[in-house]
């Protein structure tokens, strides 16, 4: 029962965050400076074509209402249309979402696979001239930007050949071997910055497990390395390592805006960008919400199944501090 | 009746601890303060003295390979690489530093207050907390950047809006921590205002969790700054930054590619030593016991 | 036949300085009877225990010495004979009952792996047998529950339940009372000792609880600065105490002291060496001190194996002051 209602907060709780993010993103890109009619229009239209593009996109509406229309479209599935553009922008989120979508779930597969055991191994080898190598590289793996590393890989491509072409995008529909093989270099990118944050934080936690005093209780009754990770410092150290997988997806949203930006693909965090430039409105909001959304929806899902693993959460009603 | 310590037991001298706290530091912290030091030193006498050339004078041809009078080549527009790339680390960790600053003093103080008075106050402040949390780092840079116009404010503000979220928390659970030990709760009991409480029993207590926090952050502050500069919202030319250098690098990369590499290099050093720094505090600060399974 | 004989054992802890944690310490336990080790915190017992494992920190470093526990030389094992030797003959029951135990993991099972993992019966109604042999009632209730849902006494039991289904040689208890309540410490103490004795386990019980140990122990081994100062017979180290550490503790038990008169303290507090001691640790504090006890590194006097040149000289006050009470 304790675990049904504390559930229930928490998915209130993520709601009224999200209904904060959207607030704060509306009046934020309505207080941008510069007149989007100018952007729009070129800054020889008239005052009767200003007029009637402020009429059509809605933006002579006193701006609760405005915030109201907005989020009435968006719980529709009505996304409006592209100021600059007239495209809608739902159909443009349903082009581009797949590509970063595949690009993030691609790398997240890779991190985990890669990240995760290098944390376990980095842990159990702590000490002595190893830890040290372990604790330079996994530093240096959070040391390196995913931009820098992005222009190294376009400088080594070129020049080097290695028959990756960089930019060759095609979709997934006209070219499939095109498509994956265009992603490649901006999951590797991503990849080395989030292996070494996974690594890192799967190091911490094994090893906070490993001070356990029931960890050293098994040690004591002879038990061996295998047995005791296997059952007791998996579930011990899974939360912790859950919670990291949350921050990943954070970074990721934001990484994918640099590599799509380096790589030219056309994904949604291109489509941000273009957009901030251009001040498009409608593109800007929804594209930050969702990018926001798909963040606290993560953060709300790694809290129930940490929930779930660990029992001390149920009984404190969330904290375990 | 006196306690003297017998023959056998050395007293511990100010002189070992000083000492032993250096040489407990590992080898590789202590590598990367000399570094970052050397570092930091060469910039400031550059920036200060001008030695190493001007940043501005176009002294020769675009894209000139190195020479006497430019150590490193010149850059896209004639000038001098090589003071340019120390304008460029010192913007780096000025706005870096600034902004960790900024967001250390805010983060610290509502923390403490989150952590100190807990219940509704403590859910309002991480609410708000959460809702910048929510924003990608380099999204609500970008935004934070249309908002303000591109440059150094917009950097700094970004960098505090970005890392306050993550300070606050940790801030709020040593808070928490310490709050509820005696010597707090005894001064508590006893009539001491809260705002004494806050700078003479919970500050001092939780200031190593806040230096561990802020040189994390300040790496993460280097990062956005880089690639705020890189996507072009952040510093803007002619002034010089690693993220804008690098940018410039890259266009340049086919003939030039000292242009992008050494800035480059310069910027996952500085970053690293900040990381290799930060670990060593941070096992010195919060030590931990290390057991193995055998 | 003894269960555990210690030599000359000394350890360091790692640091600038190191912390000579161990001095030299020289302790026997026979077989099937039950010892404390005594002291004042930081006086080494937690160490010295640790060693019959092989369970000391990372940091510490044994310099010279030898720990042979039921005939088997521990210092000496590899590490799979280790394991082994720490499975079938040891066994460990620490101050901390709920974090001994995985806080993850429902009671049942883990006491059904500890089963399993010794090749024993893992079955249900072996666990339920092994919760009622520990006298907890409604054992069925307890075994879905997990650690943190349990009191600290029940948790102690089955830590008590767990180190014992093992049949080791020796059970090592270090303070495992000191974070229950009062009312609940002496029936756990009584389940230990019925227990253990019925299985024939000798027993290692560190403590600071002077009574509790006279009333339980048959032997009594007092710890100081790394040594052992003192060790005999609960009745004799206890009641007529010769090493004048070992006086300063019993002085300081509250139940010794009649109505008005004031509770005495050691002044001071036990040092903290760095290399070893080249006379009398206890010397700064001792009022009994002259001046030949700083420089002079006091060796065992039978019989109590008693750390201290003056020896001979307290016992004849002692047995002087036992003939004319």
């Amino acid at each position: 029962m304790i675990v049904v209602l504390w559930s229930i907060r928490r998915v209130l709780a993520a709601l009224v965050t999200l209904a904060g993010v959207s607030v704060l993103i509306f009046a934020s890109v309505r207080l941008m400076p510069g007149d989007y009619t100018d952007l729009v229009l070129g800054p020889l239209a008239t005052e009767a074509q200003r007029a009637l593009a402020v009429a059509a996109s809605g933006l002579d509406l006193p701006i609760p209402e405005q915030y109201l229309r907005w989020i009435g479209g968006v719980l529709t599935g009505d996304l409006g249309y592209s100021f600059v553009s007239n495209v809608s922008v739902t159909e443009e989120f349903a082009a581009r979402l797949p590509v970063t979508a595949t690009i993030a779930a691609l790398t997240v597969v890779v991190t985990l696979l890669v990240g995760i055991p290098l944390g376990f191994v980095s842990a159990l080898r702590a000490e002595g001239s190893a830890g040290a190598v372990g604790r330079f590289v996994s530093a240096l793996g959070i040391s390196v930007p995913e931009f820098l590393l992005a222009g190294l890989l376009v400088f080594a491509v070129s020049t080097l050949g290695l028959g990756i072409s960089v930019g060759q995008y095609s979709s997934f529909a006209e070219d499939p071997g095109r498509f994956f093989g265009s992603l490649v270099l901006p999951i590797v990118v991503l990849s080395v910055g989030c292996v070494a944050v996974v690594a890192r934080n799967t190091r911490d936690a094994v090893l906070n497990v490993l001070v356990e005093p029931h960890v050293q209780a098994s040690v004591a009754r002879g038990e061996t390395p295998m047995f005791i990770i296997r059952h007791h410092v998996l579930r011990n150290a899974a939360v912790p390592i859950l919670t990291i997988v949350g921050a990943l997806v954070a970074v990721l949203l934001g990484g994918t805006v640099i590599v799509e930006f380096v790589f030219n693909v056309p994904g949604m965090g291109s489509y941000l960008q273009t957009a901030l430039g251009r001040r498009d409105y409608n593109i800007i909001q929804n594209a930050v919400l969702l990018a926001a959304a798909v963040f606290i929806v993560t953060a709300l899902v790694v809290d129930l199944v940490s929930n779930a693993i660990d029992p001390r959460l149920r009984l404190t009603g969330g904290s375990r501090r | 009746m006196t306690i003297t310590p017998t023959t056998t037991q050395r007293l511990v001298t100010a002189r070992d601890r000083t000492f032993g706290a250096w040489r407990r530091v590992d080898g590789l912290a202590r590598l990367a303060t000399i570094v970052l030091g050397a570092l930091v030193l060469l910039t400031v006498v550059a920036v200060l003295t001008g030695v190493f050339g001007s940043t501005s004078a176009t002294i020769g041809g675009r894209f000139a390979p190195p020479s006497p009078l430019a150590p490193l080549g010149t850059d896209n527009l004639g000038r001098s690489f090589l003071p340019r790339l120390f304008e460029g680390i010192a913007t780096t960790l000025v706005v870096s530093i600034v902004a960790v600053l900024c967001s250390a003093a805010i983060s610290t103080l509502i923390g403490m207050i989150a952590g100190y008075y807990g219940g509704a106050v403590s859910e309002l402040v991480m609410r708000i907390v959460d809702v910048l949390y929510a924003f990608p780092a380099l999204v609500l840079a970008i935004l934070v950047s249309a908002l303000l116009g591109p440059g150094r404010p917009a950097a700094i503000v970004s960098i505090v809006a970005i890392t306050i979220p993550l300070m606050t928390r940790v801030v709020r659970v040593a808070t928490r921590t310490v709050a509820e030990r005696d010597f707090v709760v005894s001064a508590r009991i006893s009539g001491v205002r809260t705002p004494v409480i806050f700078a003479r029993r919970l500050l001092p207590n939780i200031a190593g969790t806040v230096v561990v926090q802020a040189s994390y952050a300040l790496s993460v502050a280097i990062l956005v700054e880089g690639g705020l500069s890189f996507l072009g919202f952040g510093v803007q030319v002619p002034e010089a930054s690693l993220g804008l250098l690098i940018q410039q690098g890259m266009l340049a990369m086919t003939f030039a590619p000292h242009l992008l590499i050494v800035p480059g290099a310069v910027l996952v050093v500085a970053i690293l030593c900040i990381n290799l720094i930060g670990d060593s505090l941070r096992d010195r600060l919060e030590p931990r016991e290390t057991r193995s399974l055998t | 036949m003894s269960a555990v004989t210690i030599r000359d054992l000394a350890l360091e802890f790692d640091g600038s300085p190191p912390v000579r944690a161990l001095d030299g310490v020289d302790l026997e336990i026979a077989e099937g009877s039950s010892l404390a080790l005594v002291g004042e915190s930081g006086s080494g017992k937690s160490t010295v225990a640790s060693v019959l494992g092989r369970l000391q920190p990372r940091s510490a470093r044994i310099l010279r010495g030898s720990v042979e526990v039921a005939g088997t030389d521990v210092l000496a094992l590899d590490t799979p004979a280790l394991r082994r030797f720490r499975r079938d003959e040891l066994a460990f029951v620490a101050q901390d009952p709920i974090a001994s135990l995985d806080p993850t993991m429902r009671i049942g099972r883990q006491l059904q792996l500890v089963l399993q993992s010794t090749g024993r019966d893992a079955s249900p109604a072996r666990r339920v047998e092994m919760l009622e042999a520990m006298r907890i009632a409604d054992p069925e209730r307890v075994i879905p529950l997990f650690p943190h849902q349990v009191s600290g006494g029940m948790a102690q039991r089955i830590a008590i339940a767990l180190a014992l289904c093992r049949r080791p040689r020796l059970l090592v208890a270090d303070e495992p009372t000191a974070a229950l309540d009062s009312q609940v410490r002496e029936e756990v103490v009584r389940l230990m000792f019925d227990q253990a004795r019925a299985l024939g386990t000798t027993i290692l019980w560190l403590s600071h609880d002077l009574p509790a140990v006279a009333r339980w122990c048959d032997d009594v081994a007092v710890m100081y600065a790394g040594r052992v100062v003192e060790r005999g017979r609960a009745a004799d180290v206890l009641g007529a105490p010769v090493h004048p550490y070992s006086r300063a503790l019993a002085a300081t038990d509250p139940s010794r002291i009649g109505e008005g008169e004031r509770l005495v303290s050691i002044p001071g507090a036990p040092p903290v060496l760095h290399g070893e001691a080249t006379g009398c640790a206890f010397e700064p504090r001792c009022p009994l001190r002259t001046d030949a006890c700083a420089h002079t590194r006091p060796h065992p006097v039978a019989p109590r194996a008693t750390l201290c040149i003056r020896t001979d000289e307290l016992r004849r006050r002692v047995r002087e002051s036992e003939v004319s009470a």
